[in-house]
């Protein structure tokens, strides 16, 4: 922590990848924990852009059950059988992860439960935002949204100013949809991100590319085009992470609390 | 021919609840006066849970009606014309949840304004708990910790509580919240479903010949509570069905 005991407002916005993606990227779900700062950290998974499927937060737990921290999920969804403090819980965390899904259904339902205003407490209070696709152009005023079942620009939160777009190489429908709309003024500039890139952002400013996959990249979009932006490649972790026994004993630790 | 416009709102049952137990569907399908009528599940409010559509295919076989889906989760590829598609139903079947989700879905893709619409040309509306609470002004729900009323979209002019017999909180709960201001409205117990034509109370109709609805409005610094008149819809009719007062 810095000397004034406050983290730097953080957003990982990711285009793609990482444990709910097919071929999963364990070097983005690393960064996750790494950016969230602390040696266990707290991870909360709001998987509502996904309708709280059970896949994703199956995913979730598989993926960060193996990892130096405590995960943990809120299920919108179920909150009837599985009441939870939301600002409580929320604001006690280190990382809040964002799952993929329908951007418009993820910000309506977030508004309507008051999500909105809690994560941006949290973010200024430093807690890492982290998320991908929907979880990523949540941040940001604009995005390119599929929910409707094609590619149109929808607003979003707003904490980061411009525009993002997602799966930038998988989706070809989203790109010139995206480029047109900054392109006509009808959107910000900003940034698009392909599978396995992510952007960092401290405060509202771009700190740093970084990529999972030899060919990701990110682009900064402005009226004139797209310009690919430098990037860190991320080591490619070691895929022994469940032999390391201080995770094994996590693991033990959290079977027991189940059971309870 | 004009349709009338029609609700039919249950307190708790149908095949979410009652596998095995078909009255409350069974009945809802009859409301629509069609053959094989056009049912089309709206799952929101549970986020689109795939077992939760399924169970609806399974309730509801081609051959008993033809069933549907709309997905707000999953649009991807299938960009139908939602508007066009609830119209041409002859009966649109909302799942239970979370009613807060739900409005706050549906209002983000105007689901709202083309139920309006499909109402109003006759679609039969049905639905339980959340699916139940949507069509009035107010609701009570507990499922984000204790009872409280939520607005819904005010197709009819009344409160509505579900699951009414389930926890003597939810009743107090409701209770409290009519003498406190929320309009007059109704409790409606699992396995009671209330029948609405226009937004007069048709009828109160039931799958378990226990299950119960109450007619709640405020007396001045009181409140009454008055148990409707039920049908039962297990057993054979010997008198003509008995109107709610």
């Amino acid at each position: 922590l810095p000397p004034d005991g406050r983290r730097t407002p953080t957003i990982l916005a990711m285009g793609g990848g990482g444990f709910t993606a097919g071929p999963a990227d364990p070097a983005l779900d690393d960064l996750v924990l790494e950016l969230a700062g602390t040696p266990r950290p707290r991870v909360c998974l709001l998987p509502t852009a996904g309708g709280d499927s059970e896949h994703q937060i199956r995913r979730y737990y598989e993926t960060f059950g193996d990892r130096l921290c405590e995960p943990t999920h809120i299920s919108l969804f179920r909150l009837g059988r599985h009441p939870v403090p939301l600002r409580e819980h929320l604001l006690s965390q280190d990382a809040i992860y964002v799952g993929g899904g329908s951007m418009v259904n993820l910000l309506a339902i977030w508004k309507a439960q008051g999500l909105d205003l809690i994560l941006k407490e949290a973010w200024e209070a430093g807690i890492l935002l982290a998320g991908l696709s929907a979880g990523s152009m949540c941040w940001f005023e604009w995005g390119i949204t599929t929910s409707s079942g094609r590619a149109a620009p929808a607003p979003g939160l707003g904490f980061l100013p411009g525009s993002n777009s997602v799966h930038h190489d998988s989706e070809p429908d989203r790109r010139p949809v995206y480029l047109e709309a900054v392109k006509n003024g009808a959107i910000p500039p900003g940034y698009a991100a392909d599978d396995g890139a992510a952007l960092i952002f401290h405060g509202a400013s771009l700190h740093e590319v970084v990529t999972a996959r030899d060919d990701a990249r990110a682009y900064e979009v402005t009226e004139d085009g797209e310009r690919a932006l430098e990037h860190r490649p991320l080591a490619q972790p070691k895929a022994a992470a469940a032999t390391v026994p201080a995770v094994a004993e996590l693991r033990r630790l959290r079977l027991a609390r189940l059971a309870d | 021919m004009t349709r009338p416009r029609q609700i039919l709102a249950l307190g708790g049952g149908g095949f979410s609840m009652e596998a095995g137990n078909a009255l409350l569907d069974d009945y809802a399908l009859s409301l629509t006066g069609a053959e094989c009528p056009k049912v089309c599940f709206l799952p929101t409010a549970s986020g689109d849970a795939d077992h939760y559509i399924v169970r609806f295919y399974r309730a509801f076989p081609a051959g008993r009606s033809r069933p549907s889906h709309i997905s707000l989760f999953r649009r991807d590829g299938g960009a139908t014309d939602l508007a066009a598609h609830l119209l041409a139903q002859d009966l649109v079947y909302v799942g239970g949840g979370s009613v807060i989700s739900l409005l706050g879905t549906w209002s983000a893709h105007g689901v709202d304004l083309m139920l309006r619409a499909a109402w109003e040309a006759g679609v039969v509306m049905t639905g339980l708990s959340a699916g139940s609470l949507c069509w009035f002004d107010h609701g009570m729900t507990a499922f984000h910790g204790e009872s409280t009323p939520v607005r819904g979209m005010g197709f009819l002019p009344f409160s509505n509580a579900v699951h009414y017999d389930d926890k003597p909180e939810r009743r107090a709960a409701f209770l409290a919240a009519i003498a406190d201001g929320l309009p007059a409205g109704y409790g409606t117990g699992d396995g009671a479903a209330l029948h609405f034509v226009g937004t007069a109370l048709a009828e109160v109709v039931a799958s378990r010949e226990k299950a119960r609805a109450y007619h709640v409005t405020p007396e001045g610094a009181e409140v009454t509570e008055n148990e409707l008149a039920t049908r039962f819809l297990g057993a054979p009719l010997a008198v003509e069905p008995a109107l709610a007062a």
